[in-house]
Parts: structure tokens; C-alpha cells; sequence
């Protein structure tokens, strides 16, 4: 039972390291117990999908293993904040997100000649921290409320669960405002460029890349419109994903390390040091404040994960092949 | 939140508080005949108490932890299983715990 094995993989995963194995040994068989009694009631083998609606009704990971986790450390003022369930995760991303922005913030400063102090550091990291809480709030009170859905299923599992209408509506609130902030940039500089805007223009170079990535972003959009209405199309999500991430990060690469020159000084100003040195600044804060941890994120997180969630997927459609293959050829070779 | 969903989500919790002191004396009383998890949560559920085996699983856990169950790992119909029965240590204290629970419930009925 692939499902099963990888669905206690996905369990053993939020348990305690000492116990894990003794707990998914126990486990694995009550769970085998109960798909063979549903089995035998069945009189024939559970489809696929059936072990997975099964697992389902059983609980997402992280909550199962909560129930065996005593130490479960969580982030409460009076009231529960965030979860025991998701604390972990949330340490990790903000530990990652404090990492990335740090660097980010030293390359920047290094990159404009600007002094290093530990105050520039501070606003960044306060505001990645109440960010980062805030969202995590956010989702605890989403989970305590529907506790059912898997929002990220593990790998193996999510072909058979059907994409959550609120995922796909939380895309869309997310990505539809950037889709449109892009469509204006061209008419409205100021919303790139801030109040520099007066004073520079964007490069003839963004005139090669800005339909590219108005592609990328309208493939982001129409995607999660495709899921709200074909949440059982679970292939869509992986494969468009990774299709404009690798899509996203070509594009980036050549705009942020052949096209250095992003902004230039506009036309009616003369190319004087004081505008040079702003042109520099913006170009500067554009290429490694802003697209540079974007391709980062593209290249580095997102086109891995999204390669490894087309796998199942791949390898069910292997396996329906070779089904129907075998299933055609059994008989012409009885004959 | 409503007050018709208020009071739900309180009978709720004091419905799992009530239940959960009489599901550890349920399990012990059980365990005084050996059986592996799936067959307990059988028992159980046939007795009108059912029991999910993630609330199930963490309390063996704990009882064991207590000393109150002993388990093994056993093969049975070809596969390992983790068999639990009462500890002398539980037998010990089942027998206080059983008149404790007797006396509340004469009481409860007395005062109802």
C-alpha cells in the first residue's frame, strides 16, 4: 500500500525521534487493520482513492502526531497564538526568512557603499517577524476552525486530494494585485521606481522581458481560477507551477545578471553624477533587494518542490499507461 | 462565533473531560485480559465507548509510561503487533480506582 507507506512517512516526519518508529510500526498496523476489515466488507481491494478518502477522514500528519507529541512547545499570550502543530514550521521559515533577509539586506548596503550598521538591520528583521507571526496566526485560526483539510498534503498523497477551493481563492487574492501592479507599471513608473520615478525611467531592456513576465504572472492567476473550478485537476497545480517557476527564473536570470540596467536617468535630466549615483542606487535595490531573492526563491525552493509533487503524479500516469498497456496486450497474447 | 455554536464547542470540552477520566479506567478494566491496540478499540467501541486511535495510542503510551500496562511485540496473523495488559502496579491501583468511580457514581445518583 504505497498511499499508506507514504502517508506514515508523512507522519513519522512531526514525531519525536526517540519513539517515531515504534509508533509508526503500531500505527501502520491498526491502519492496515482497519483498510483490511473495509477491504473484506468491500469484497475486492480498495482503489487508490478510497485509501486516500480513508486517510483523510483519519487526519493530516501534523495533527496525528500531535497527539503523541507531549512536549508540544506553541506561541501563547493568554491564548493559543500559534499551534503546536505548526510551531515547528513556523521556527524553520522564520529562521529562513530572517537568514535570507539579513543577507539580503548586507548585499544591498554593500552593493550602494552604504555604512553596515546593526541598525539597518533592525526594521527588516522586525517586520519579517510580525509578518511571518501574522500569517502563521492566521492559519492556526484557519486550521482550528476547519481542521479537516490537508492544505499541504505530502508528495505521494496529493494526486488524490483535491486542490482546497480557499487555496486557490488565497492565490488569487495574492497574485491578482501583482498582476495587475504590473500591468501598470508601464503607464504608472511611480509604482516601481517610488518618488525616483521623477527623476528616471525604466531601460529599453525591460521592453524585452516585460511581456515574458506578464505571461508568467497571467499563467500564475489563470491556474488558481482553473483550480477553484477543477479542484479534482490535482496534476494542474504541480505541473503549471513548476512550468512558471523554470519559466520565472529564466526570465529573471537574464533580466538580473545580462541586463544589469534596469533604470536609467530620464530623459529631460542631464546625466549628472547626483542622478548617476541615483540610477545606480535604484538599480542596485531593484537587482538584489527585490528580483535578485525572487530568482532565489523561483530557482532555489520553488522549481524543486514543485518537480518533486509532478513525480506522483508522473508516476501514476506511468502506471495507468502500463494498465492499459498490459491490459490491451494480455489478450493477443493468449491467442 | 454564536451563542448556539458557543455552547456547543463547551459542551464539547466538558463533554472530552468527562470522558476522558472514565476512557483510562475503560482501558485498564480492558486490559486486564491481554490485546493489541485495534482489538481494545474494538472492545471498546462495542462496550458504547469508542475511541479513535489517535487519542487511543498517545494514552497506552502514557499508562506505560506510568507503569500502569506492560506491552510486547508479538507476531500475530503474520505481522508484529504490540500486545498490552495491566502491570501488577495497575492491578494494584485499578481495584482503588474502580471504588473511587463506584462512589462518585452512587453520589451523582443520589444527588440527581
Amino acid at each position: 500500500m504505497e498511499i499508506l507507506d507514504s502517508y506514515l512517512r508523512a507522519v513519522k516526519r512531526y514525531l519525536p525521534r526517540a519513539q517515531s518508529s515504534d509508533i509508526i510500526k503500531e500505527l501502520s498496523d491498526d491502519l492496515r487493520s482497519q483498510l483490511e476489515e473495509k477491504e473484506t466488507a468491500a469484497g475486492r481491494p480498495l482503489a487508490d482513492e478510497e485509501i486516500a478518502a480513508f486517510l483523510r477522514q483519519h487526519g493530516d500528519p501534523m495533527t496525528v502526531a500531535r497527539r503523541y507529541r507531549q512536549d508540544s512547545p506553541s506561541l501563547t499570550i493568554g491564548w493559543e497564538l500559534i499551534g503546536p502543530e505548526l510551531f515547528p514550521m513556523y521556527l524553520i521559515m522564520l529562521s529562513v526568512n530572517l537568514v535570507i533577509t539579513v543577507a539580503c539586506v548586507a548585499i544591498v548596503f554593500l552593493i550602494m557603499h552604504a555604512p553596515l550598521t546593526l541598525n539597518v538591520f533592525v526594521f527588516p528583521v522586525l517586520i519579517q517577524i510580525v509578518v511571518l507571526t501574522l500569517v502563521f496566526v492566521g492559519l492556526n485560526l484557519v486550521r482550528r476552525k476547519y481542521p479537516q483539510p490537508w492544505y499541504y498534503p505530502p508528495a505521494e498523497i496529493s494526486p488524490m486530494i483535491p486542490v482546497p477551493r480557499g487555496y486557490s481563492i488565497a492565490g488569487l487574492i495574492l497574485w491578482g494585485p501583482v498582476l495587475l501592479w504590473w500591468l501598470a507599471v508601464p503607464f504608472v513608473p511611480f509604482l516601481l521606481l517610488g518618488s525616483a520615478a521623477a527623476h528616471l525611467q525604466l531601460a529599453p531592456t525591460w521592453h524585452r522581458f516585460y511581456v515574458p513576465l506578464l505571461l508568467v504572472l497571467l499563467a500564475s492567476v489563470a491556474q488558481r481560477v482553473i483550480s477553484i473550478f477543477r479542484p479534482h485537476w490535482t496534476w494542474l497545480v504541480p505541473f503549471m507551477r513548476l512550468l512558471i517557476n523554470a519559466a520565472g527564473t529564466l526570465v529573471l536570470y537574464f533580466l538580473v545578471f545580462k541586463s544589469r540596467t534596469l533604470v536609467v536617468v530620464a530623459d529631460p535630466f542631464p546625466s549628472t553624477g547626483q542622478y548617476d549615483k541615483l540610477a545606480e542606487s535604484v538599480n542596485g535595490t531593484l537587482l538584489w533587494g527585490v528580483l535578485g531573492p525572487w530568482l532565489w526563491i523561483w530557482a532555489g525552493i520553488s522549481v524543486p518542490i514543485y518537480a518533486w509533487y509532478c513525480l506522483p503524479h508522473l508516476r501514476r500516469m506511468l502506471r495507468g499507461k502500463t494498465g492499459a498497456a498490459s491490459s490491451t496486450v494480455s489478450p493477443s497474447q493468449g491467442k | 462565533m454564536t451563542p448556539g455554536n458557543e455552547n456547543h464547542a463547551l459542551f464539547e470540552n466538558l463533554r472530552l473531560e468527562l470522558r476522558r477520566g472514565s476512557l483510562i479506567l475503560a482501558v485498564l478494566v480492558m486490559l486486564r485480559t491481554e490485546q493489541y491496540g485495534y482489538t481494545l478499540r474494538k472492545s471498546l467501541a462495542d462496550h458504547g465507548m469508542p475511541i479513535d486511535e489517535g487519542t487511543l495510542y498517545p494514552l497506552l503510551r502514557r499508562l506505560e509510561t506510568q507503569g500502569l500496562l506492560v506491552s510486547e511485540w508479538r507476531e500475530e496473523d503474520k505481522r508484529n503487533k504490540r500486545f498490552y495488559r495491566l502491570s501488577a502496579e495497575g492491578k494494584a491501583i485499578l481495584k482503588p480506582l474502580l471504588a473511587e468511580w463506584q462512589g462518585i457514581n452512587t453520589s451523582l445518583n443520589g444527588i440527581l
